[in-house]
């Protein structure tokens, strides 16, 4: 047992050399999570603004003037009259000129002063569905301020009054650090774990070490080990910066987050330990470290998009995916303060995953050997 | 000539030798395709809803009906007081709550304005956002219903009102598979043009081939691009197969040409191949050139318009969004899958982006030095 | 020495990584159709001297040229006239012999027929010809070194540079590659190889022993073991290597 734990350290640090030789590749992997958690911290934005808007006016009115001024007075849109042909209009959202066009009619202030209603149109460029939806909502709220301005005692049924709790300002870095926490540990530990591996078999030189006294599993016990110290290193800067510069509150307990952290990199670390026994190439294990850590975990975990939004046989496919049970950890830990008796079945599917993995990677690797 | 063909050749058999690079260059891209296509949209449903009906009338249970009819919500219970709806949000249970107090459709009959209140928990930032939008629009919609109503018309005398009617052009149903679709099979073809391209030299330099082939007559341009046309021909023809899939999977239709589409995808393959390319000749392992790779790909994804609108963006970020070549294709491919542009709209897009490619492949053949380091 | 008869001539070349010096001014002179050893333990500096010679390292100060062409401003033409199989294995091993050979061949702007020709040629000297189609990483090393060996030969360049070509193989395959060795010097080539097998210097027409990137000799092996009254060149290497050690120390 003795040898076996220094056999392990001397790998480990035969690791640590490799990476501390390589200040290039460490430094990325240090910082880009960092430059990540910034550019998603201010690029992710939900709301449009700047919204370029070209207006039409057959009225030439007061009126249509009036309106016209409520939507330059928006924060939203940046409004211009557009000069050129009824017929030509297309070009417009063609050019990308303008997202959305107001158009008003010949008989609109004339129709405002005598009746009840009176019809504006409004068309907008729906290639970004979401958008087109938005823009609509912020146009609806622009007419219905002119409305109010306009009519001294506009009748409403009830008002609505809405609240947002815990997030008043619904930033969207309270949901996404933890969320990047999840990503890069199972990015660094799954993926590095297996580009090392393979690297020793590409190289040739894990034969050599086969041939040695070490066992196998100290071999990759031992060069997992330091990616896994790097990995709660830059989990802890993250964490950090999320609370520092983006106001997370962090109202969990540390010690809890960091034991099931641990739980989620061991799984992590499995996966990489199984990619590597099922490839020969860096390059094709980084693939598939790629396919199945990346994408699943940023498209089905939970981590952008909301899980229930998914259609059902997707809401299932995500159970498989280990990221979206840590998120359920890590999201009650920093932003609820949930504690391991809520957080209980999250974790035991985390390990039940983990010693699948294992037992999957220890067969494939016996019977490579017997090849 | 000749030279560029034997490399090419050599290539195309190591690639095709290696059944797994097969399956991931062509199956992977299909399920991803598949699998995002059907996850990612910025739609929101299934809000966990949870509704207290302190009234309970005939009106309030209207209202609540409103909310349950739409796929954006998902009523998961009711309950009395705002106590439980704490403990409900606090447990991850609920999202979105309703209060619709005592009285209210009393006061609703007398004129006197009923409060109805709606509380959303605000840590997923962004659905709450969105959800509380489309509360708002039940809401509204429920108000106008009842401004129709006979006992409400005598309010609306001496009322004048604007009426806005829209029309959405190029995607009228608002459906999301237009808009994302097309981008995913952007981001596919991003993926695995750089990643393929990125670790083709440097593989060479790890194994020690690399050092034979630059005591040959080989020249570097001969080299990288007997390396990178079939990168550039297996991502093409990736690209063709993922678009007319995607469209047979999403039952949705490209409006402009294809032709154009390919052209343009091809002068896209060479600014992606090339930055791969560049990012093989300036690193020294297979693993740096991964990292570097991925710390490419994932600003080029963020800031590439694909999940964020890049107008939504603080002005110095979209500046920065100029270096990125996905931006210009995932404009471009948006447009001519949906609003049929003609290369004319295009030009604006199009031209940065093939100047992108010329100057990364000329800077690649520059700092590329057949000399060991 | 007449200078149509030198083919690899170089003058107090060096080359400094940093403050290590690797290659200290070193001259020499290599004849046509010479095998010409390059002795020294690891790390003596006979990669980085090759290298610089090949045209794949830039010198730091002093001259070469190879073939008649200047290593600093004409390694293009440098690289039509050598061969050059480095120390690590630079076959690609997931290609067949057969694909190997084509590849090399195209490399160096081959015709189809002439490839053709040199794959049988070289598939016959090697003694592969029921292997054509196995993959490169099945055959055992030393096939593969010989293999390499010819697969850098191709384009029949009349310098050959090997870099320690026979590590790692039996005694019985290293025996087979130096034949080759001498079958490529007398069609008139000139090799330069470099080796840490003591043993291989006795087969070499001239050789020169490096120690920490200085020339501590340069000569045939029989005048060499007459100098130091020695028996074998292993205990030439030792004895050199010892005065020069107790030199420095004096």
């Amino acid at each position: 047992m003795n040898k076996t734990i220094k056999r392990i350290i001397a790998i480990a640090r035969k690791e640590m050399l490799h990476i501390k030789n390589d200040p290039r590749s460490l430094s990325i992997i240090l910082l880009m999570p960092v430059f990540q958690l910034i550019m998603f911290g201010y690029a992710l934005n939900t709301e449009l603004q700047y919204v370029d808007l070209a207006v039409i006016d057959y009225s030439h009115s007061t009126a249509s003037h009036d309106l016209v001024q409520k939507f330059t007075g928006s924060p939203f849109f940046h409004v211009y009259h557009y000069e050129g042909q009824f017929d030509k209009l297309d070009e417009l959202f063609l050019s990308r000129e303008a997202r959305v066009v107001l158009l008003i009619g010949q008989d609109f202030a004339s129709d405002l002063a005598t009746q009840t209603q009176s019809s504006v149109q409004i068309l907008i460029d729906a290639v970004d569905p979401n958008a087109a939806h938005m823009i609509r909502n912020y146009c609806s709220q622009v007419i219905q301020n002119f409305n109010a301005a306009n009519n001294i005692s506009l009748p409403t049924p009830f008002q609505i009054e809405t609240s947002v709790w815990f997030n008043p300002d619904m930033k969207s870095a309270y949901f996404f650090v933890p969320g990047l926490l999840a990503l890069l540990l199972i990015m660094i530990c799954a993926l590095l774990t297996s580009i090392t591996i393979t690297r020793e078999k590409e190289l040739g030189t894990m034969e050599q070490i086969l041939v040695s006294p070490v066992q196998p599993q100290e071999i990759i016990l031992g060069k997992v080990i330091p990616y896994v110290f790097i990995s709660f290193i830059i989990a802890g800067l993250i964490l950090f910066i999320g609370i520092w510069l983006f106001g997370v509150p962090f109202v969990g307990n540390l010690i809890l987050l960091t034991i099931l952290s641990l739980v989620y990199v061991l799984t992590a670390l499995s996966l990489g330990i199984l990619i590597s026994t099922i490839t020969q190439t860096q390059q094709v294990a980084m693939m598939i470290a790629l396919v199945i850590t990346l994408m699943p975990t940023v498209i089905l975990s939970g981590f952008i998009f909301p899980i229930a939004s998914m259609p059902l046989p997707l809401q299932y496919l995500a159970n498989i995916i280990p990221a979206r049970w840590y998120l359920t950890i890590v999201r009650g830990i920093i932003l609820k303060g949930n504690t391991l008796q809520q957080l209980i079945q999250p974790t035991l599917v985390l390990l039940g995953m983990t010693l699948l993995l294992l037992a999957i990677a220890r067969r494939k690797f016996s019977a490579n050997l017997e090849k | 000539m000749q030279e560029i063909w034997v490399v090419m050749q050599k290539e195309f058999r190591q690639i095709f030798r290696i059944r797994e690079m097969i399956a991931i260059i062509f199956v992977m891209p299909l399920i991803q395709m598949a699998l995002l296509g059907f996850a990612i949209s910025t739609e929101v449903k299934n809000v966990k809803l949870v509704v207290a009906d302190q009234d309970n009338s005939f009106v309030s249970r209207e209202l609540v009906r409103a909310f349950t009819k739409v796929e954006q919500f998902k009523l998961v219970g009711h309950v009395q007081s705002e106590k439980e709806i704490d403990a409900l949000i606090h447990n991850w249970q609920a999202q979105l709550a309703l209060v619709v107090p005592k009285n209210f459709g009393r006061d609703l009959q007398r004129g006197s304005i009923p409060e109805i209140q709606v509380i959303v928990d605000g840590m997923d930032g962004q659905t709450a956002g969105v959800a509380m939008g489309y509360a708002a629009g039940v809401l509204n919609d429920q108000l106008q219903k009842f401004l129709t109503q006979p006992q409400m018309r005598q309010l609306l005398r001496g009322v004048h009102m604007v009426n806005m009617q829209e029309r959405m052009w190029y995607n009228p149903n608002l459906s999301p598979e237009q808009y994302m679709v097309p981008g995913i099979v952007v981001l596919l073809l991003t993926i695995v043009s750089m990643m393929l391209s990125a670790m083709s030299l440097v593989r060479e330099k790890e194994i020690g081939t690399l050092e034979q082939l630059m005591v040959t007559p080989l020249k570097k341009h001969q080299l990288i691009f007997g390396k990178v046309i079939p990168f550039l021909i297996l991502a093409f023809v990736e690209f063709m197969v993922v678009l007319q899939i995607a469209q047979w999977i999403f039952q949705i239709e490209m409006v402009g040409s294809l032709p154009l589409l390919s052209l343009l995808a091809l002068l896209y393959l060479f600014a992606t191949l090339g930055l791969g390319v560049f990012i093989s000749t300036i690193t020294t392992t297979q693993q740096q050139a991964m990292f570097v790779a991925w710390f490419f790909m994932v600003f080029m994804i963020i800031m590439g318009g694909f999940l964020v609108p890049i107008e939504n963006m603080p002005p110095f970020l979209q500046k920065l969004t100029y270096i990125n070549p996905m931006r210009y294709f995932m404009y471009m491919m948006r447009d001519i899958f949906q609003k049929g542009s003609s290369l004319h709209y295009l030009l604006k897009d199009a031209i940065p982006m093939t100047a992108y490619g010329v100057v990364i492949f000329t800077a690649s053949v520059l700092k590329f030095q057949k000399r060991v380091s | 020495m007449d200078n149509s008869q030198i083919s690899v001539r170089s003058h107090e070349l060096t080359r400094r990584f940093g403050k290590f010096t690797a290659v200290d001014s070193i001259s020499i002179e290599v004849k046509h159709g010479e095998i010409f050893g390059f002795l020294g333990a690891n790390g003596a500096g006979k990669t980085t001297m090759i290298r610089m010679l090949c045209g794949l390292l830039q010198p730091t100060s002093g001259e070469a040229t190879v073939a008649g062409f200047d290593i600093y401003k004409q390694t293009e033409q440098i690289k039509r006239n050598i061969g050059y199989m480095s120390q690590k294995f630079s076959l690609y091993e997931d290609l067949t012999i057969s694909e190997n050979i084509e590849f090399y061949g195209g490399i160096y702007g081959l015709k189809k027929e002439q490839i053709t020709k040199q794959r049988d040629k070289l598939i016959g000297q090697v003694g592969l010809q029921t292997y054509t189609n196995k993959f490169t990483r099945d055959l055992p090393l030393g096939y593969k070194q010989r293999l390499a060996l010819g697969c850098a030969m191709l384009h029949n360049p009349p310098i050959v540079f090997l870099d320690e070509p026979t590590s790692g193989v039996d005694p019985e395959a290293r025996r087979a590659f130096w034949e080759l060795i001498y079958n490529t010097a007398e069609s008139g080539k000139t090799v330069f190889v470099t080796t840490h097998f003591m043993d291989e210097a006795e087969y070499c027409h001239r050789v020169s022993i490096m120690d920490q990137g200085q020339l501590i000799a340069l000569d045939t092996p029989s005048a060499l073991k007459k100098q130091t009254g020695k028996e074998s060149m292993q205990d030439v290497f030792v004895s050199l290597l010892k005065s020069r050690r107790n030199g420095n120390e004096e």
